[in-house]
């Protein structure tokens, strides 16, 4: 006979001793420990004989929780809401960490903006700055400079723009020093135009630095700026 | 007396659903910031003149303060 048998045999047919027989006569109940069940009357149906009604159900007075009501169900709810603010806050941090890796960082954000004092430079003089790795062409231009830029018949051009979305205020012209063709840096106040000339392969721009001969596609391209006081100028 | 405040505990934040989750999502929000700001104090003591902002007045002057951060 193996032991799971045997195990099972026991379980099946437990000996006579193990099922809490209430004999009251022989042995009185211990009550020291526990709920007295013996007292509750419904339990017991007839205490000569010392049976159970199986088919009523017991009282459990006994083991009602005393102290005021919904105690214990308020410590369960804390309890469980407790992890619930430590799991949603968990949840927020983890999610809030992967996000910034994502955004730009702080010596990234530093060289994002380039602010310039215009007072220094004088009407007709180029100047140029770095910005983002790259140059900058800022030009301030004179009167007829900017009535020659804007009489031109920019609907003809290769890049048709007018000179009035190239600039925020007329005199200054602040664009990018990157020719649109290879990337070469052009040559102020040189070519055809009066405006900028490559040399690396004959690009010329005029004077509001509008592609008008030579192999570049577009017009020098104009980043975003603005005046923040009368004579400063904050690119990007 | 305690029977009356934990039944109304109980009735004003946990019978309703809607009721207890929304307090838990609130109660996370103010628990976030207030850990948030405690550590920080915290970190901010523990460190006390070695941090950048702590020494930042002897570098740079209040005329021209760009706030180039």
């Amino acid at each position: 006979m193996s032991l799971s048998l045997v195990t099972r045999t026991v379980l099946r047919n437990p000996p006579r001793a193990l099922i809490p027989v209430l004999n009251i006569q022989s042995a009185p109940v211990s009550n020291d420990i526990g709920p007295k069940r013996a007292e509750t009357p419904e339990y017991v149906v007839t205490p000569s004989r010392g049976t159970y009604d199986t088919t009523k159900v017991p009282s459990f007075k006994a083991y009602k929780t005393r102290g005021p009501p919904r105690g214990h169900q308020n410590i369960a709810y804390f309890m469980a809401g407790a992890l619930g603010v430590t799991t949603a806050v968990g949840a927020k941090d983890t999610v809030a960490s992967f996000l910034a890796n994502m955004s730009a960082s702080a010596d990234v954000l530093a060289q994002a903006k380039v602010e310039i004092g215009l007072g220094a430079i004088p009407e007709g003089k180029n100047i140029i700055i770095k910005w983002r790795g790259k140059p900058v062409f800022i030009r301030h231009r004179t009167q007829n400079e900017v009535e020659e830029a804007r009489k031109t018949d920019w609907k003809s051009l290769r890049d048709p723009q007018p000179d009035e979305d190239r600039v925020l205020k007329p005199e200054w012209l602040i664009m990018m020093g990157v020719c649109t063709h290879l990337g070469c840096v052009p040559i102020g106040e040189s070519g055809d135009f009066g405006g900028w000339f490559c040399p690396c392969h004959g690009s010329h721009y005029d004077i509001s630095g509008r592609a008008r001969k030579g192999p570049a596609p577009t017009n020098l391209e104009v980043p975003q700026y603005s005046f923040p006081t009368e004579d400063t100028l904050v690119i990007g | 007396m305690a029977g009356a405040f934990t039944t109304t505990l109980y009735r004003s934040l946990f019978q309703r659903n809607a009721v207890y989750l929304t307090a838990i999502f609130t109660s996370a929000f103010a628990f976030e910031l207030a850990f948030d700001t405690a550590s920080n104090r915290v970190w901010d003591s523990f460190n006390r003149g070695r941090q950048w902002k702590d020494i930042k007045h002897r570098y740079i002057n209040q005329a021209d303060d760009e706030d180039d951060e």
